[in-house]
C-alpha cells in the first residue's frame, strides 16, 4: 500500500515541478483529442440530424450500422487506420503513420458513431410540433436545421461529452498508429500503460490524475454551458 | 379571393381525410371551421398554410401557381396550433423568432413588447421568462404573440382556445379580432366553441368526415341505425325516444340536418317546420340549453339537449323567438323532416 501513497506524493511533485515529459504527454493528448472532437462534431452533428430528423428508405439499416459502430473496439480502429496509412496502404504516400494526425484520424472514427447515434436520438425525441411550428413561422433549410439542433442542444451536449470521454481514454488507437514515441506521439494513456509496465507508478498516477482533471474540467465547462443555454 | 380551392382531395396512407370540391376565401374575411374531432379541420388548416400539398386538386394562394403560392405564403401566412410549441428559449426570443427568420433586426424588443400587450401579457413580467415558466394559457398567448408580431396577411388558428383558461380565451379572441381590424388579416379559425364563431365569423364552414357539409350549423346524428320493416331507419335514444329517418345508405351512416330545418316550440307541442306536410316529421322533447346570436343574420340559435345524449340546434328568427317563451332550462319539442341528408 505504501508504494501507492509514495507514488501519489511523487506524482503531485512531478506535476507541480512542471515535469517536461509529463506535460509533453498532456499536450499531445489535448491536441489530438481537440482535433478529433472538432472533426467528429462537424461531421457527426449534421449527419445525426439527417438520420434522426428525416424519414428515408434505408434509415433503419443505417441506424443499426451506426449503433453497431458504437461498440467498435479501439484496437480494430487502430488496425484499420494502420492498414490505410502504412507505407503499403492506399494513403501511405502521405507519411501519416506514427504521427499525431494519425491518432486524431483514428479517434475521429471512434467518436463519430457516438456523435451521430446520440444526436440522432436527440433529434428523434424532439417534439413533433417543432417542425410544424418553425415552418409556420417561415423557417426553411438552414434555419430549420440550426434551430432544431439548438432545441436538441442538451442531447447534443450529452453526445459531445460521451464522445469526448471515449476519445480521451482510449489507448489502442494511440498505441498502434501513434507508436507511443516520447516527446512526439506519447499521449497520457499510452504513457500510463508504458510507465506502469516499467514499474514507474508515480508517473502513471500523475498522468492518471491529469486525465481525470481534464475530464472533470471539460464536464464542468459543459455543465455550466448547459445551465446558461 | 385570397384562397381558391378546386377539387381538393387529401390522403394520409391511402385514406382520404379531406375532400373539398370548391371553396373560395375572400381577402380580409373571417371564416370559422366547426366539426367533430377527426373531421379534417386541422388538415384543412395545414393545407391552407401551404405546409403540405394536396394529394389531388389545387389550392391557390393570391392567384399564384403551386410553387409561387408556397413561396408567397411562407412569409404571409402563419398557423397557430392547438398545442403550441414554444422554443426552449426566453419569451422574447420566442416572440421575435419569426422576425429574425425574415431577416428583420430593427426594434425587436419594442415589437415583442407590443405583441405581448396585444395578448394581455405584461412585457415587464414576461419578456425574460423561460419557456418552462409559463402556464398553458400563457404559453398559448406567447405563441399567438409570436404570430401577431409578424402582422400576417392570413392567420390560421387551430382550436386556439380549446385548452386555455377563461381569461386567456378572452384575450386570444380579442387579439385575433384586433388583427383583422388593424391590418385586414384574413382569419380562419377552427373551434369547438361555435357559439363564439357564429358570433364573430362571416361564414362558418361545417366539416364532417372530411367533407364540407355546409356553411352553417348542421346537426349531426351518427349511427348505428336500424332498418324498420316500413323502410325507415331508426335510432333509439337512451330515454326511449326514437329518431326515424328515411334513406340511410347503411347502418353506420351519419345524418345531417340543417339548423334551418329544425323547429323548436315550448312544451310538448310540435312546432311548425318549413317542409311540406307530406314528409313525416320527427318530434323529440328535450331541454333548451342555450340561445346564441348569429351576428351576420340576427337569427338566434336555440340548442336543445335530448335524452342527455344528443344536441339539436334550431335557427330561430327574432320574430319567432318573440312569440314563444323560450329560455334555457325550459322543456321544448324539436321537430324536423324525416328526409335528411346523409354522409356515407
Amino acid at each position: 500500500m505504501q508504494y501507492l501513497i509514495d507514488g501519489l506524493i511523487t506524482a503531485i511533485q512531478l506535476l507541480l515541478s512542471g515535469h517536461p515529459e509529463t506535460y509533453s504527454a498532456v499536450a499531445a493528448t489535448l491536441t489530438v483529442s481537440s482535433y478529433a472532437m472538432l472533426a467528429s462534431l462537424s461531421i457527426g452533428i449534421p449527419l445525426g440530424f439527417l438520420l434522426g430528423y428525416y424519414d428515408f428508405p434505408g434509415k433503419r439499416a443505417i441506424r443499426t450500422l451506426v449503433d453497431t459502430c458504437l461498440a467498435f473496439p479501439t484496437v480494430l480502429i487502430g488496425l484499420l487506420v494502420y492498414a490505410f496509412i502504412s507505407r503499403r496502404g492506399p494513403l501511405g504516400e502521405f507519411g501519416l503513420l506514427f504521427s499525431l494526425t494519425a491518432i486524431a484520424i483514428g479517434q475521429t472514427i471512434l467518436a463519430l458513431p457516438v456523435v451521430i447515434a446520440l444526436t440522432a436520438t436527440a433529434m428523434e425525441s424532439l417534439d413533433r410540433q417543432l417542425r410544424l411550428t418553425l415552418l409556420t413561422l417561415g423557417a426553411r433549410g438552414r434555419q430549420l436545421l440550426w434551430t432544431s439542433i439548438w432545441e436538441a442542444r442538451y442531447g447534443v451536449l450529452a453526445a459531445t461529452m460521451n464522445a469526448y470521454g471515449r476519445v480521451l481514454t482510449e489507448v489502442g488507437i494511440s498505441m498502434m498508429v501513434g507508436g507511443n514515441i516520447k516527446w512526439h506521439t506519447r499521449t497520457i494513456t499510452t504513457a500510463i500503460a508504458l510507465e506502469t509496465g516499467k514499474g514507474e507508478f508515480a508517473m502513471g498516477i500523475a498522468l492518471g490524475l491529469v486525465l481525470m482533471s481534464i475530464a472533470f474540467l471539460v464536464n464542468l465547462a459543459l455543465a455550466v454551458l448547459r445551465k446558461r443555454a | 379571393m385570397i384562397y381558391r380551392i378546386d377539387k381538393l382531395i387529401h390522403r394520409y396512407g391511402g385514406q382520404t381525410v379531406l375532400r373539398v370540391e370548391d371553396l373560395g376565401i375572400a381577402r380580409g374575411s373571417l371564416i370559422g371551421l366547426v366539426g367533430p374531432n377527426g373531421s379534417g379541420k386541422s388538415t384543412l388548416l395545414r393545407l391552407l398554410a401551404l405546409l403540405e400539398s394536396p394529394s389531388e386538386g389545387v389550392i391557390q394562394f393570391n392567384r399564384a401557381g403551386d410553387q409561387e403560392s408556397a413561396r408567397q405564403a411562407r412569409f404571409q401566412v402563419t398557423l397557430l396550433n392547438q398545442e403550441p410549441y414554444l422554443l426552449k428559449r426566453s419569451v422574447l426570443e420566442n416572440v421575435t423568432y419569426g422576425l429574425r427568420v425574415r431577416g428583420e433586426t430593427a426594434l425587436l424588443r419594442v415589437r415583442a413588447e407590443q405583441a405581448l400587450r396585444w395578448v394581455g401579457l405584461e412585457p415587464e413580467r414576461f419578456l425574460q421568462r423561460r419557456w418552462y415558466e409559463l402556464s398553458g394559457g400563457e404559453a398559448q398567448r406567447v405563441a399567438l404573440a409570436a404570430r401577431l408580431v409578424l402582422q400576417p396577411r392570413v392567420l390560421l388558428l387551430d382550436e386556439p382556445i380549446a385548452n386555455v383558461d377563461g381569461d386567456s380565451a378572452q384575450r386570444i379572441q380579442e387579439a385575433v379580432l384586433r388583427a383583422r381590424r388593424q391590418w385586414g388579416t384574413t382569419l380562419v379559425i377552427s373551434s369547438h366553441d361555435w357559439y363564439w364563431l357564429f358570433e364573430v365569423c362571416d361564414t362558418v364552414l361545417h366539416l364532417v368526415k372530411g367533407r364540407l357539409i355546409g356553411s352553417g350549423v348542421e346537426n349531426i346524428v351518427p349511427g348505428p341505425w336500424e332498418r324498420r320493416p316500413d323502410g325507415f331507419w331508426s335510432k333509439r335514444l337512451d330515454d326511449g325516444q326514437e329518431i326515424v329517418l328515411l334513406g340511410a345508405p347503411h347502418e353506420g351512416a351519419v345524418a345531417v340536418i340543417g339548423s334551418d330545418q329544425v323547429a323548436v316550440a315550448p312544451g310538448a307541442e310540435a312546432a311548425a317546420v318549413v317542409q311540406p306536410d307530406t314528409i313525416p316529421q320527427v318530434r323529440l322533447t328535450g331541454t333548451l340549453s342555450r340561445l346564441s346570436l348569429e351576428r351576420a343574420t340576427g337569427f338566434v340559435f336555440a340548442t336543445v339537449v335530448v335524452a342527455n345524449q344528443i344536441m339539436f340546434t334550431a335557427k330561430v328568427s327574432p320574430e319567432q323567438l318573440g312569440g314563444a317563451p323560450l329560455y334555457p332550462g325550459r322543456r321544448v319539442t324539436v321537430s324536423f323532416p324525416s328526409a335528411g341528408k346523409w354522409l356515407a
